[in-house]
């Protein structure tokens, strides 16, 4: 071997001798502790306060690695995003660490599920907080992924380079959709029970297939036991990993394709560095009137062709304006997740999770509406022909959505260059929000209208 | 593109591939499709036909539809509203079909009268064997259009809907 590589045949230096400075002796226990061949095979280096340190840390540490091991600076500034994407990562974590808390005591059978919901309720110790907390969460969850899709929208940070992102980004959307759906029937109490018999009828309203997707989804003509162990599996099974999964993707695609910053001159968020004219052209009969000049150091030289103006550039010198990501923006994280978390605390201290009586197929409640991220289809429903209401304008609106970064060709990410692009969504979105707030608030019995001072029919 | 062991092997890899997919979504869709033990429940005898006086509904519980006689025409008429699934009752004071969810209205024949369902009451088929009714809850006849009148008339008094 070392005859053919006699350069890369030394052996490794020792990790010490290559690192003198890093394990610096000090006297003490913990001192001695850090210098243990099995504390070393966990912590790889120590806490160094320099560039070099904190750059390890990213490096060596699994979960630090999410993050890219420095950032540009603007990325820090709360109101670059919102942190609207982070805060929804947070909730999803809260409602997977409170989930599991809750399977321990729920069993998916019609006979059970209510009453383990009233033994959470009185017999367990934290169980109607817990309960509360995944249930606000959830909530919670499902209006900060639309604000991070309405945000990214209005930055224009959809386009390219970051169209797959948006799309993987409408997939969570709809996942996180069905996920909050399906939870929405386990307490099988008779809110969960007739806003999800709503729910999945709309399905039946889809041409062709739709008696077969609702069949499918709720396993059987009406909702029952099938629905409920289907759903209850896709709840705590199925979605979970779709979303994680499609998370990392989601993640992964933000590091991959660049943070959406604002550079130089041109467009807001553009791509790379902007490009800058140096001096001003030489008009092309002058430059080649003198054919042949002597320059300062005595050579000839001969023009021999003049390029356009737009090649005679140079890139605007980068400042380095990034900070490393540990700890500058990991501080940040911690400090918005405790607010996400003392947040959702608060509102499960507050406010109780509704349970109503036992789901009863026989006796409809009044009005029944659907969970209220549907409502505003519900009511859209009662002013149009199904095929309308229920099929055209949610897929339609989905569908424009998904293809949007590919047919927006127009790069300019300022509101004040992209006037159709953002009234046509604000419109909608407007629309669905007036939509939404009237069937959640102001419909009451046989859906008619009923101001919520009068009486309120809104249920969470 | 020439048929070299190369193209071979790797068609012959996408093949088997496809060959899996196929088979797992036959697997999936065995697994997963509608229980045939959850449907209403067979056929169901509700006895004679005199037992059901013209202008009335008598609820079938087994069944889970209204056994509705309308001028002497005898409907099964399935408690699902076809609008989004909430259970239809009878009024006994207006003589309809009124839905509590969304305000659908049905007459006694379970033709669509006013609100969003877009039809009438869906139907299941009903045959006599001997004296008795029986009524097939498996099959669905599609409820009437908009359109249908035949069992129409002026509600016969206040409406059980509340605050109406």
């Amino acid at each position: 071997m070392s005859d053919v590589l006699p350069d890369k045949a030394q052996p490794a230096p020792e990790r010490d001798a290559l690192e003198p400075d890093v394990y610096p002796v000090r006297e003490g226990i913990f001192a001695r502790v850090r210098h243990t061949e099995t504390w070393r095979s966990v912590f790889r280096h120590p806490h160094l306060d320099t560039p070099r340190g904190r750059a390890l840390q990213s490096f060596s540490n699994v979960f630090l690695h999410i993050y890219p091991v420095k950032v540009p600076a603007r990325v820090l500034r709360f109101r670059y995003s919102w942190r609207l994407g982070y805060i929804a990562a947070v909730l999803f974590g809260i409602l997977v660490v409170t989930g599991v808390y809750l399977m321990f005591f729920y069993t998916p059978s019609v006979t059970s599920a209510y009453g383990d919901m009233q033994q959470l309720r009185t017999g367990v110790g934290f169980g109607q907080l817990v309960r509360n907390v995944h249930r606000w969460s959830a909530h919670l969850m499902v209006l900060v992924v639309v604000a991070h899709l309405v945000r990214v929208f209005l930055a224009g940070a959809y386009k390219r380079p970051r169209q797959f992102n948006w799309v993987v980004g409408l997939g969570l959307l709809v996942i996180t959709l069905i996920f909050s759906f399906t939870g929405y029937l386990l307490p099988w109490d008779q809110l969960s029970y007739w806003a999800v018999t709503v729910g999945t009828n709309l399905v039946d309203y889809v041409p062709v297939i739709g008696n077969l997707l609702s069949g499918l989804l709720i396993g059987g003509e009406q909702i029952g036991q099938a629905t409920l162990v289907r759903f209850y599996a896709l709840h705590v099974a199925v979605l979970p990993g779709a979303l994680g999964l499609l998370l990392m993707v989601h993640i992964w695609r933000v590091r991959k394709d660049g943070f959406a910053v604002k550079r130089g001159g041109i467009g807001a968020f553009s791509e790379g560095a902007s490009e800058v004219a140096m001096d001003p052209p030489v008009p092309a009969e002058t430059a080649m009137a003198e054919t042949a000049v002597v320059t300062e150091d005595g050579r000839r030289v001969r023009l021999l062709g003049v390029v356009d103006r737009e090649s005679v550039t140079a890139e605007e010198r980068l400042t380095d304006d990034t900070v490393f990501t540990w700890p500058h923006m990991l501080v940040r994280h911690v400090v918005v997740g405790l607010g996400v978390a003392a947040t959702v605390l608060a509102l499960g201290v507050a406010f109780a999770a509704p349970l109503k009586d036992i789901a009863n197929p026989n006796l409809t409640p009044e009005p029944a509406k659907a969970p209220w991220y549907f409502v505003g289809l519900q009511e859209l429903l009662n002013h149009f022909d199904p095929l309308v209401a229920g099929i055209l304008v949610p897929t339609g609106v989905l569908a424009v959505l998904a293809v949007l970064p590919y047919i927006d060709r127009n790069p300019a990410t300022e509101a004040r260059n992209r006037k159709v692009a953002i009234s046509a969504f604000v419109i909608i979105l407007v629309l669905a929000v007036v939509l939404t707030v009237v069937g959640l608030a102001f419909r009451g019995p046989g859906w008619k209208f009923v101001p919520p001072w009068d009486h309120n029919y809104i249920e969470m | 593109m020439a048929l070299s062991r190369r193209n071979l092997l790797r068609n012959g890899w996408k093949a088997c591939g496809g060959l899996l997919a196929s088979a797992a979504a036959w697997t999936t869709w065995e697994l997963l499709r509608p229980l045939t033990t959850n449907a209403a429940g067979g056929k169901i005898k509700v006895g004679s036909a005199a037992d059901f006086a013209a202008g009335t509904a008598t609820y079938v519980r087994e069944g889970r539809f209204w056994l509705a006689n309308a001028d002497g025409h005898l409907f099964a008429l399935s408690q699902k509203c076809p609008h989004l699934g909430c259970r239809v009752p009878f009024c006994e004071s207006s003589g309809r079909f009124e839905c509590p969810c969304h305000g659908s209205t049905f007459d006694i024949g379970g033709e669509w009268i006013e609100g969003p369902s877009p039809r009438g009451m869906d139907r299941h088929p009903v045959s006599v064997d001997g004296d008795i009714l029986v009524v097939d809850t498996d099959k669905k006849i599609t409820g009437p259009d908009h359109g249908a009148k035949a069992f129409f008339s002026p509600a016969k008094g206040p409406s059980c809907r509340e605050g109406s």
